[in-house]
């Protein structure tokens, strides 16, 4: 079952096109890999999933209706929850504080100046929470997020994501920089979060990583989809040579014809 | 290091309090003196913590000292010249600081002028206006002239202004650090961009605290009109340096290089007591202002190194 489409989506940012005319289908329960070089365009089609950033043009269409997505609280509300590459949390608040930034749960109504935070209901719903999902981190109470490890630092940030995301969890690059322990409870904590129901999109540039996981691989080059195969029906070297351009996709064949 | 970037403030005010008691225990370690201070620091207290709000949400507004003024000759003209009753008078006049003040969030977070330059514009319209409407003259209180009890009086003891402060500082405290908009204002003073991807209203954040800011100046400018009984046209203008002065020596207080309320509490009390002390013990006016300039880029260079070294 289709969860959410892109339809034609495209991105520049001044002169430069991040995104040019990508559509694809998400199906529901799908853990999708996507890959391509350095400036592809992977993050920005996150961002654009995640509401950050509003597409140039195109459409999505989430559950067969069209959505605007942005600003991120958009998204939020519709159940897709993103972990960043970068500035993705407060380094100077709690693992708890950053569960509940921007959902903080407070005590009467009204505009947020005359809402009082309810502080230990959630460290105690935070603390839970990592639990529900065996995640184990001394200081989710105390400790700032700068404090900790990388690898801590983005079991809460997915945690973070879990934790709200109803339908959708957008990963980019969450096991980059971190060591094979790390990446290893990272990568197992994608699985059981795709048993619960969740569709994951996970950006990576490892692709063992990738194919220890996703079902799917999207590659991404200069801005356009490149390839779309699930990962069953394909292997590391097709992959590569789509990422490189070795091999071309259907579309990036038609448009070197007509131009 | 360390220790004097988070502590440097705190620590020369207890030493100046040491020292002052010690030269002059008959004149500056009485409660009549403690009393004296606490009515001066007052009112740059409440602006200078108002600012704090927009510094610790990473904004700057350069306009709180001419709505200061401003506030003040409005004040004095609604009671004289236009005899309204002194709460319908101080609703208007705090009205319309906060009016500045969502301005001045306007221009700054939706139209995205830098907010340096932007309250330095519309700090100068503020002092526009105050000519406008003042002449550039000073006003007299002529009705209403009990408005004078609301700065002077005293109640149990305590100076009206020493009390009105505290609340003040109780109600900032309360924002910044137990309600949502606190919260937010706080995560957006370390990345607005982690702020607004996690769902935060970024905007409206930022004009509360602008708002913030200058209902402060405001009430600032109404109990200075009724400290000084009039009007005068630039009479608050002094507060924009004082409040930046205090709130950076409070970001060398307790909290290594940020800004917060009680900071900026300690911040303006270290100046007090310093410019107290030396007047007690006779020393020359020009030796409070090389005092509290150079304490100020210590305890900044200071808190800077707080900021760097407290992260690792
Ligand atoms: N905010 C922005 N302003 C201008 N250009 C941008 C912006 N964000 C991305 N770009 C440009 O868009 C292109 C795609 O960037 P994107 O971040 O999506 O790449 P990526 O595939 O995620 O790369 P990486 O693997 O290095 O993370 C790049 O050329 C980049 O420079
Ligand atoms: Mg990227």
């Amino acid at each position: 079952m289709t969860l959410l489409s892109l339809n034609q989506i495209s991105k520049s940012f001044g002169g430069i096109h991040a995104l040019q005319d990508v559509s694809f289908d998400l199906n529901k329960g799908d853990i999708v890999g996507l890959v391509g070089d350095n400036g592809a365009g992977k993050s920005t089609l996150i961002k654009i999933l995640a509401g950050a950033h509003d597409p140039s043009s195109g459409q999505v269409i989430l559950e067969g209706q069209a959505q605007t997505l942005s600003p991120p609280a958009n998204a939020q509300g519709l159940g897709i929850e993103t972990v960043y590459q970068d500035l993705s949390m407060i380094g100077a608040f709690t693992a708890a504080e950053n569960f509940f930034l921007g959902r903080e749960l407070a005590l009467g109504r009204g505009p947020a100046l005359f809402r009082l935070i309810r502080r230990k209901t959630m460290l105690d719903t935070a603390v839970s929470g990592l639990e529900e999902l065996h995640i184990d981190i001394p200081g989710v109470r105390s400790k700032p997020v700068e404090r900790m490890s990388g690898g801590q630092r983005q079991l809460v940030a997915i945690a973070r994501g879990a934790f709200w995301g109803s339908k959708m969890l957008l990963l980019d690059e969450p096991t980059a920089a971190l060591g094979v322990r790390e990446s290893k409870e990272v990568l197992n904590l994608i699985t059981r979060l795709s048993a619960r129901g969740l569709t994951i999109v996970m950006v990576t540039h490892n692709l063992e990583h990738l194919w220890s996981v996703c079902n799917r691989v999207v590659v991404m080059r200069r801005g356009r989809k490149a390839a779309d195969m699930p990962s069953a029906s394909t292997n590391m070297e097709d992959v590569v040579a789509y990422i490189t351009g070795a091999k071309e996709g259907l579309q990036g064949r038609a448009l070197e014809l007509t131009s | 290091m360390h220790v004097l970037g988070t502590y440097g403030t705190i620590l020369v005010l207890i030493l100046m309090v040491v020292v002052f008691s010690a030269i002059q225990p008959d004149t500056f370690a009485t409660v009549g003196n403690f009393r004296n201070i606490l009515n001066d620091m007052a009112i740059g207290t409440i602006v200078a913590a108002g600012l704090t709000v927009p510094l610790v949400c990473g904004d700057f507004d350069l306009s709180i000292g001419y709505v200061a003024s401003f506030s003040g000759i409005l004040m004095v003209g609604l009671l004289s010249a236009n005899q309204l009753p002194i709460p319908v008078a101080m609703l208007i006049v705090v009205g319309i600081g906060m009016l500045i003040g969502i301005v001045n969030g306007v221009i700054v977070s939706k139209i995205g002028v830098n907010a340096f330059i932007a309250t330095l514009g519309t700090g100068t319209v503020v002092v526009g206006l105050n000519y406008a409407y003042s002449g550039g003259i000073p006003l007299q209180l002529t009705h209403s002239t009990d408005f004078t009890g609301l700065a002077i009086g005293r109640f149990l003891g305590i100076p009206h202004l020493a009390i009105i402060m505290v609340v003040v500082l109780g109600v900032l405290w309360v924002i910044l650090n137990r309600t949502v908009q606190g919260q937010h204002i706080r995560a957006i003073g370390v990345s607005a961009e982690s702020s607004r991807r996690a769902g935060v209203a970024v905007d409206r954040s930022r004009i509360v605290a602008f708002a913030i800011a200058s209902t402060c100046a405001a009430i600032g400018g109404v109990l200075m009109a009724s400290n000084l009984g009039s009007g005068q046209v630039t009479a608050g203008d002094g507060f924009m340096l004082t409040s930046f002065s205090a709130a950076f020596l409070g970001s060398a207080a307790l909290r290594e290089g940020q800004f917060h309320i009680v900071g900026t509490l300690i911040g303006v009390l270290t100046v007090a007591v310093g410019n107290n002390g030396l007047a007690m013990i006779g020393a020359p006016i020009f030796t409070q202002y090389l005092f509290a300039g150079c304490l100020l880029v210590l305890a900044v260079a200071l808190g800077g190194i707080g900021r760097r070294y407290g992260r690792g």
